[in-house]
């Protein structure tokens, strides 16, 4: 066994490796961590660095794959990388959902079969509020792309995201977990998390302030170098964050695993009061 | 220039302390680092294994810090590096060398004739040479250097010399800016 598989197995390391595909989105929403938008740099992972980590990830121990952004599904190969990664280990696709046109749902026959969940943002109940924070017209697109997904045999999440998961609304929240029942998608695919106080969401009082200790360690990939968590390599003010930086070195991937090992165990024991927010 | 800036010739910033990695941040624990920290601190795998050879070339060992810093001093100077230039004129005065023998080794040649001993005298003349000379050092520097010194102390001084030409060029590549603290403290010694 591995190191790294040692550590996945005592839960020092998380066992999902996380992909950023690229930066850019369709949306522009409020509390977006990473300040996503149409025009904004790309900072794309190539497809082939992207299967090479994964292969040798499997070796090392890992046993599934994220993948968010940015949009991943804005990426022309995007499904071509999923169907390499989900033959590989099961995979999870951060989405928006709201670039399901005909053609990419065409392409999504090449996932069937294959262990692939997309998981999807979907905030309120109603679709003034919810697409209050991610843009006109959004609820509606999702409500339409979750039972066309489901049809093909793709796995679906749904993601909710809030100022404050504890202070939730009660009734809301019962309001949409029946519409997310009603389109097919179980309680237990259904995760509800803060929003990060980095990214867009850093300038006003949203959502809480975290640190290291706040996340289960999973090592997570971009075209900037691998950090500690999918929610480290933010964008707040047009810069990268790097306070969450691992190593600049991506490849080979046991570089950047040995060092979130050696910074995970030099945690003192106890610091378990992490977020909810996989 | 703090620590945290950047001075109109640096190609970069160096990286704030909200923003230090994680394996920079031991380094940033009293606040912001030295420039050099914070400049490696963009490549975080690079500053620990940096500082710690940087450490044991530089700092305390078997070879005196007086010898130690001549050869910084001398090394720096010849490479033209302003910024290891400054920083290591407040380590030589604190170790000990007096004000002509940091001006003689921050200046132009011959800078021996600053130094009355002849080990001194001949590390120094070395030092010129390898900074300042491509291919083979010349006999005669090399035969006063080993009638001088020990086989161990002239593998020590090398790794000293060349580390130190290894920082002079990443600081003047980089246009790091020389420190806050350093500049008040050759204010104070007449020396900026
Ligand atoms: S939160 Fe997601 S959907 Fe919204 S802008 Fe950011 S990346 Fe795009």
């Amino acid at each position: 066994m591995t190191s790294t598989a040692e550590a996945i197995e005592d839960g020092v390391l998380g066992a999902r490796l996380w992909f950023y595909s690229n930066y850019h989105c369709n949306l522009t929403c409020t509390y977006c961590l990473t300040e996503s938008a149409p025009g904004v740099p790309r900072r794309e992972l190539s497809a082939p660095a992207i299967v090479a980590a994964a292969e040798e990830a499997a070796e090392m121990g890992f046993t599934a794959f994220g993948i968010t952004g940015g949009e991943p599904f804005l990426r022309e190969d995007l499904t071509r990388i999923v169907a390499r990664l989900a033959s590989i280990a099961p995979t999870l696709i951060l989405s928006n959902a709201t670039v399901f046109n005909a053609r990419r749902l065409r392409e999504l026959a090449a996932l069937e079969g294959l262990p692939v969940q997309v998981q999807i943002s979907l905030d309120r109940p109603d679709p003034d509020v919810n697409d209050e924070m991610r843009g006109p017209g959004n609820f509606a697109k999702v409500i339409d792309a979750i039972p066309k997904l489901l049809e093909r045999g793709i796995g679906v999440r749904i993601a909710t995201t809030v100022d404050d998961p504890e202070t939730a609304d009660p009734v809301e929240m019962e309001r949409l977990c029946e519409l997310h029942r009603s389109l097919g998608v179980p309680d237990c695919d259904h995760v509800v998390r803060p929003i990060i106080r980095r990214g867009r969401a850093s300038g006003g009082d949203l959502g809480r302030g975290v640190a290291f200790e706040d996340f289960e360690p999973e090592l997570t990939i971009t075209a900037d170098g691998a950090f500690s968590t999918p929610f480290g390599p933010t964008v707040t003010g047009g810069r990268l964050d790097t306070d969450l930086l691992v190593t600049r070195t991506t490849s080979p991937l046991r570089r950047p695993a040995a060092a979130l090992m050696q910074i995970a165990g030099e945690q003192s024991a106890g610091q378990d009061a992490r977020i909810g927010i996989r | 220039m703090s620590a945290a800036g950047t001075s109109a010739s640096s190609a970069v910033s160096l990286v704030p302390p909200d923003q230090a990695p994680l394996l920079a941040r031991p380094y940033y624990a009293g606040g912001a680092p030295s420039p050099i920290v914070g400049a490696l601190a963009h490549v975080p795998e690079l500053l620990g294994v940096t500082m710690a050879f940087v450490g044991a070339a530089l700092g305390e060992s078997f070879v005196s810090a007086r010898l130690k810093e001549i050869a910084i001093l001398r090394a720096s100077a010849v490479l033209g590096c302003h910024y290891c230039v400054q920083t290591h004129t407040v380590v030589a005065l604190d170790e000990g060398l007096d004000r002509a023998e940091v001006r003689a080794l921050c200046g132009e040649e011959p800078a021996q004739d600053a130094f009355g001993e002849d080990r001194e005298r001949a590390l120094v003349g070395w030092v010129q040479e390898l900074a300042g000379q491509r291919g083979p050092l010349d006999d005669d520097v090399q035969r006063r250097m080993t009638g001088c010194f020990s086989e161990p102390e002239i593998v020590e001084l090398t790794v000293v010399a060349t580390a130190t030409i290894m920082l002079n060029r990443f600081c003047t590549a980089l246009g790091l800016p020389v420190s806050d603290a350093t500049h008040a403290r050759l204010r104070a010694e007449g020396l900026a």
